[in-house]
């Protein structure tokens, strides 16, 4: 009877209360998602770029020693425990190179601008707090880079396999015996084709980046999902993590969707017709 | 099969640390089993440099050196001991996680593929809902209750393994389930599990073991990021990802308390991706063996 009580309450966005904070736990993921957001989203478009450019570079140059290097790259990063990387990259940019700050969400002298938003980085371009503003995104170019990092190696991957399949293609061929240049064939012709299949990855990439965060946030002590999902590991906070599963999800359900219709936008021969 | 493996030097590579990793661990899992068996601890770390669990404040936080090569704690354990003593934790993992995944998927897989219809439909409506979420957060959810100990985690990843391999099974059982040589186990009156195993289960096998193989990867790398988190781990008893958790106190002066065990990883994970690969051309034809 618990669950179909549960079942009843989460239907009507009611996720319970956290047993430690006393607060709703929709209040309280409404309070960290939006910062973890502000870090997957980014790094979600952030890797398909790098995935889509060193997949093109890969493919153009198969089996040389870029081809191979791209290769070994991405897979070392694929391999990598996400913790890993944001250590290493944590170690040297920010410590030994001191570009970034290691840690934090934000220079916590400065004072936070009103909430307009639930997104802090909104409501510091909404109320023109540009100080506060600058140090959120220094605050936030390492994890979200660390997060892209873990997660592209999959579309280079793919990126490589079609853009080889099309350079195979009649078009390709057409385009080149039009007298295009080679270059503009493989980056404006192929690629462009070639991008459509990544599309369909997006959703995936982004649980991919959700969960990566997560662990990533950690590292760099930055107060999102990531920090809430840790202290309610810590606590054995059943409620909170439960909440979180289902939060996660439905964003990733909603990521589904919007892959769904920028590859109708995309590629015309999906589309519906009526 | 070796040969062809051996022509590539990523498979090479690959292949090597594989056989490097799973033989230490059955020679170190071993002794651990054994030591907690006859009660007498020292057992469990005779081919280590070091005693991982020995408290030795004046060794504390060490940098590399050719007494303690992965520098040592802030409690003075010696770090690469202690990688070594966790290894074979992480090797019962994968194995477990991915046979049982393979077990759990080939039964409801085949079934999917070779019934279809209603049961095709719910058995894939529920693979489809555990793909959807990422494995870390579903593994953490179901964990959690469990009170979050090691034999709890491997149950829970098991409960999220299986559905990359029901989808596999299904794929295959289509595949074969309309050729004549099942046709003909069926006018020869051959049992169902006979049908099952020795036709449909074996026939699908081989691209299932290269991907399988890629995939003790994954399981140690999501292990390890649990560990990470503080799931599944039995203190003292040492996890690399604890460690690496553990080390983070130590940046940035002392970096290898984190980066060694973090590092460790990655080999053994790129280990199974190139061997995995490599199987995976193999099996697919694209290089004659």
């Amino acid at each position: 009877m618990q669950i179909v009580d549960y079942i009843l309450n989460v239907l009507h966005g009611n996720l319970g209360l956290d047993p430690f904070y006393k607060v709703p736990v929709t209040t309280l993921i409404g309070k960290y998602l939006p910062r973890t957001l502000e870090l997957v989203i980014p790094a979600t478009i952030l890797s398909v770029v790098i995935g889509l450019v060193t997949g093109a570079i890969a493919a153009s140059n198969r089996n040389k020693p870029t081809d191979y290097f791209i290769r070994g790259v991405y897979l070392v990063t694929w391999a990598s425990p996400p913790f890993f990387v944001a250590t290493v990259l944590q170690l040297v940019v920010a410590y030994y190179l001191g570009l970034l700050p290691p840690t934090g969400t934000v220079n916590p002298l400065l004072p936070a601008p009103k909430d307009i938003t639930p997104f802090p980085i909104l409501n510091a371009m909404l109320t023109g707090d540009w100080s506060y503003f600058w140090s959120l995104v220094h605050h936030m170019v390492l994890p979200t880079i660390s997060i892209a990092l873990v997660s592209f190696g999959i579309v280079t991957r793919i990126a490589r396999a079609s853009m080889l399949d099309y350079m195979e293609s009649d078009f390709a061929r057409l385009s080149l015996m039009k007298g295009l240049s080679r270059r503009k064939v493989v980056y404006g012709v192929v690629l462009r084709n070639a991008s459509i299949p990544i599309v369909t990855l997006v959703a995936l990439l982004f649980g991919y980046s959700v969960a990566g965060a997560v662990v990533i946030e950690d590292v760099y002590d930055y107060h999102g999902m990531g920090y809430f999902i840790t202290q309610a590991i810590e606590n054995l906070d059943y409620t909170s993590v439960l909440g979180t599963t289902i939060v996660v999800g439905i964003s990733i359900i909603i990521a589904n969707l919007v892959a769904d219709i920028l590859y109708g936008i995309l590629d015309p021969r999906v589309r519906v017709v009526e | 099969m070796l040969k062809a493996i051996r022509r590539d030097k990523g498979g090479l590579v690959g292949l090597v640390i594989v056989v490097a990793f799973l033989l230490w661990s059955l020679i170190q899992g071993t002794l651990e089993v054994l030591a907690g068996y006859l009660k007498k601890p020292s057992l469990g770390y005779t081919l280590l440099p070091h005693n991982p669990f020995a408290l030795n404040f004046q060794y504390s936080l060490l940098p590399p050196s050719s007494r303690f090569p992965f520098g040592t704690n802030a409690n003075g354990e010696d770090i690469l001991s202690r990688i070594l003593y966790a290894m074979p934790r992480d090797a019962f993992v994968a194995i477990v996680v991915v046979l049982s995944a393979i077990a759990i998927g080939a039964v409801l897989g085949i079934i999917s593929g070779y019934f279809g219809g209603i049961v095709d439909e719910a058995i894939m409506r529920i693979t489809d809902a555990f793909l959807s979420l990422p494995a870390l957060i579903l593994v953490i959810a179901i964990t959690l209750p469990l009170k979050a100990t090691y034999l709890g985690t491997i149950l829970g990843l098991m409960v999220v393994w299986w559905p990359t391999y029901a989808r596999f099974f299904r794929a295959q059982t289509l595949k074969v389930k309309n050729m004549d040589f099942i046709s003909a186990a069926k006018l020869g009156n051959v049992s169902p599990v006979k049908l099952f195993y020795s036709y449909i289960f074996l026939n699908s096998i081989d691209p299932i073991i290269a991907y399988a193989t890629l995939d003790f990867g994954n399981v140690i790398l999501t292990y390890s990021t649990l560990a990470f988190l503080g799931i599944g781990i039995s203190p003292p008893i040492p996890e690399l990802g604890e460690m690496a958790a553990d080390g983070l106190s130590g940046l940035p002066q002392a970096w290898w308390w984190s980066v060694f065990p973090g590092m460790t990883i990655l080999i053994i994970v790129v280990g199974f991706v190139l061997l995995g690969d490599r199987l995976q051309d193999i099996v697919a034809g694209r290089i004659a063996y």
